[in-house]
């Protein structure tokens, strides 16, 4: 299989990665060692951690760290940029019209049982008036690279994408150990994130908001695996991190408990699950949530960012239509191209993928974090037949895409340098009338040599991103 | 502040004081176990110090009987002890973590380097050789974070918070400790002033610290039980005692009172326990009785505590 290599180009050193492999190579072993066990130790002073599911302890994680810069020109992130921006616009637009007039339906661009039968649409958001229609203000887009000049979008996340703080921490962290490196290259800062999301979601005020609104975190809690990153995000932004039991509703009007006595919440941007922001609306198991929260939303008293039922728009049976959805919209071609996606719901797709299992990646449509996953070049006789039953079985539940050249960035492995996968989630903030992002994302890597799986929970690791101003 | 946020922070301090009071009660213990003495004083100074820290039921119920390692190992690193200090390292740790961005990055890091430096201490078996050194460094860390804690944080409500949960725990220890060495040490007025009675006072001053402070504060005369009631409970210049702690209450509940700018029932009761003891003095405590005495103070103080809770935790108007 041909792997784009980053770092090389027929041999030689590109330009953009030049000081960085020489410095590289300068480094002595023993330094390397004791750099990346300082870097650990900072990530676990600082109690910078996640939580894994699925597993038997609940014990706290390092995200393992990998001091291999990598690099992004200054031309190719303008690309990037355009791309999910453009994207970010067209994810907005299209969750405002299925949710309202359903124009994209009716003029038969995407079939109606996909969005109206779909899990993920939520029918209590139909003609709700969401504050200067901006349903997903933050979407993390992961994007992948198969060439020199290909960066392709593998998944959109617009419901509560996580890792922005690592985007932060990891460089702060290579700022520390690494001073000498910052001094000699033009980098890009990310540390205006924080900054730059306040100002986004202020402009998303409810309509009943009298003066500068309010803004909290809604998170779940110290047991959850972004925890950390919750309470990162309302320190820097140095707004309140609540949990449902902070918040409560009288009279329609959303209040959090304060030492000075009820105080009003204009703006929540939650990190919960649609289902258990409001036992009374939603899952009524949910202790996590806001008894009435819904009922505040849908009279105009608070915002909740993302709205619910914006999940719809990230769906992988959706993503297949997004080149469509961006024209339909926006008149414009896709910048950034989406993979070719075989739908297992559609008959032709679905012979196509059983017969081809072992050259293709097979995903749940409604999974996420790498669970649920198949990918057949490596995947034993039993696993495959598995999922040639479960797709038999439920071929609505499925869909495939061919296994991806993702391009490598080296890590330290040992004595020596040595390529691994990487994808690239950039972060792009929409909100009333402008629309930022943070020159830089989180650069995701799978550690084991060859896996092309760089989620966190199936130990992937991650890396500092540099984009270069020049 | 968020309700839970104040909460957080408040527990917070009491667990990393309650650390700090369960590392002094075992010094006093270790103390016991070098001195050569009867077997009687040794095993009730081992029930005393179960007592003191409220977990002799708990004690009993795991273990048949009063034995010297156990019990350090109970207070240690017992996790179904919720008051031994691993217990409470962990559970300052997980109330600070939930209102991490009330403190300074300074404060959260103290907390958590010491909840990841636990490890370090704690052997698969556990040896009574290990404990000064375990001591030593518990004691360090709690006055690292309570340092750090008054040299970083901003001196605003959140810090009130944090100084009352230390002193109510503080006030609420001291107290303890007094009333159990009362009465398992004085069951008869006749022993008073006896030698064994000495001993068994001078620990109780080794277990809150002020062995050598008391020499200091009352000079080179012996120690006898009136000058420890007043020291321990009426002194307003030793830090461990009841009345610099309820001072200290009276203090930060005051400026919460003149922040919110409310004069709340709050305020009313610890002034007037302040007043109370300010005019008080040790003869009219041993004529009240002083285990009624303690018993009041205790009530009164966690009557105080009650009206703090509902006042400021709770979140609603009043």
């Amino acid at each position: 299989m041909y792997m784009y290599n980053e770092v090389f180009n027929k041999k030689k050193i590109r330009e953009p990665y030049l000081n960085i492999m020489s410095w590289a190579k300068s480094l002595p072993h023993n330094l390397v060692i004791k750099k990346k066990l300082q870097a650990e130790n900072l990530f676990k002073k600082i109690g910078i951690t996640f939580s894994v599911y699925n597993n038997f302890d609940n014990a706290e994680r390092l995200i393992p760290f990998d001091m291999f810069p990598r690099i992004i020109t200054k031309l190719e992130w303008l690309h990037i940029k355009e791309g999910v921006t453009q994207r970010a616009l067209a994810i907005n637009a299209f969750l405002r019209d299925i949710y309202n007039k359903g124009e994209i339906i009716k003029a038969k661009i995407i079939p109606e049982d996909l969005i109206y039968k779909n899990p993920a649409y939520e029918v209590k958001m139909i003609g709700l008036k969401v504050p200067n229609n901006i349903y997903s203000p933050i979407i993390g887009t992961d994007i992948i690279r198969t060439d020199a000049k290909s960066f392709k979008v593998l998944e959109d996340n617009c419901r509560t994408p996580s890792g922005v703080s690592y985007m932060i921490e990891n460089r702060e962290i290579m700022m520390r150990m690494f001073p000498e490196l910052f001094h000699t290259l033009n980098i890009e800062p990310v540390d205006n994130y924080s900054a730059y999301l306040l100002d986004i979601l202020k402009t998303l005020a409810p309509r009943k908001c009298g003066g500068d609104p309010n803004v909290v975190i809604l998170s779940p809690g110290p047991l959850n695996s972004a925890y950390y990153e919750h309470s990162y995000l309302a320190d820097t932004m140095g707004i309140e991190l609540v949990q449902g039991s902070d918040l409560f509703v009288k009279d329609n009007i959303t209040y959090m408990r304060t030492t000075k006595g009820k105080q009003k919440v204009d703006i929540i941007y939650r990190r919960i699950d649609d289902d258990f922001i409001d036992p009374i609306t939603f899952n009524k198991m949910s202790v996590i949530g806001v008894p009435g929260l819904f009922d505040s939303y849908r009279t105009g008293n608070v915002n909740i960012c993302s709205a619910p039922g914006s999940g719809i728009a990230d769906d992988k049976a959706i993503y297949s239509y997004m080149p469509d959805i961006i024209r339909f919209y926006l008149a414009q071609e896709a910048i950034l191209p989406s993979i070719q996606t075989y739908k297992c719901s559609q008959k032709k797709d679905k012979e196509y993928v059983l017969k081809n299992l072992k050259k293709l990646v097979v995903k749940e449509v409604h999974g996420s974090g790498g669970y649920g996953m198949l990918i057949g070049n490596n995947a034993s006789k039993a696993k495959i037949n598995l999922f040639s039953n479960k797709i038999k079985n439920d071929p609505n539940n499925y869909i495939a895409q061919p296994i991806l050249d993702l391009s490598t960035v080296p890590i330290f492995k040992n004595r020596d340098l040595s390529p691994r996968h990487v994808d690239l989630r950039p972060f792009t903030l929409v909100g009333n009338k402008k629309n930022k992002l943070v020159a830089g994302g989180l650069t995701r890597v799978a550690l084991k040599e060859g896996s092309l799986v760089v989620n966190s929970s199936q130990g992937g690791g991650v890396k500092d991103t540099w984009v270069l101003r020049e | 502040m968020l309700s839970r946020t104040a909460e957080n922070l408040y527990w917070t301090a009491r667990y990393v004081e309650r650390a700090d009071s369960i590392a002094r009660l075992l010094e006093v213990a270790y103390r016991i176990h070098l001195i050569p003495n009867t077997d009687e004083g040794y095993l009730s100074e081992w029930d005393s110090i179960l007592k003191a820290s409220g977990m002799k039921q708990e004690y009993l119920k795991k273990y048949d009987q009063i034995n010297k390692e156990k019990i350090e190992f109970f207070l240690l690193f017992d996790e179904s002890n919720d008051s031994c200090i691993k217990s409470c390292i962990i559970n300052a740790r997980n109330n600070l973590k939930m209102v991490r961005t009330a403190v300074t990055l300074e404060v959260w890091n103290t907390v958590n380097s010491w909840y990841h430096d636990l490890k370090n201490y704690e052997r698969d078996r556990y040896s009574s050789k290990d404990l000064p050194e375990i001591l030593d460094w518990v004691k360090k860390q709690v006055n690292l974070i309570k340092g750090t804690i008054d040299h970083t944080q901003l001196i605003n409500d959140g810090f009130d918070f944090i100084r009352l949960g230390i002193y109510f725990e503080r006030a609420d220890f001291t107290a303890r400790i007094i009333d159990v060495k009362y009465f398992i040490l004085l069951p008869s007025s006749t022993y008073i002033g006896g030698q064994v009675d000495n001993f068994q006072w001078s620990l109780m001053l080794r277990s809150v610290s002020s062995y050598r402070g008391f020499r200091w504060a009352y000079g080179n005369s012996n120690i006898d039980y009136k000058k420890i009631i007043d020291f321990l409970i009426l002194s307003s210049i030793c830090p461990r005692s009841i009345f610099f702690a309820v001072e200290k209450i009276n203090h930060h509940i005051y400026r919460l009172c003149e922040f919110y700018d409310d004069r709340n029932i709050v305020h009313k009761k610890v002034n007037a326990i302040y007043k109370g003891l300010s005019k008080c003095n040790a003869d009219e405590i041993i004529n009240f009785g002083l285990h009624e005495f303690l018993t009041k103070f205790i009530e009164d103080i966690g009557n105080v505590y009650t009206d703090l809770e509902s006042v400021y935790f709770s979140g609603t108007d009043r």
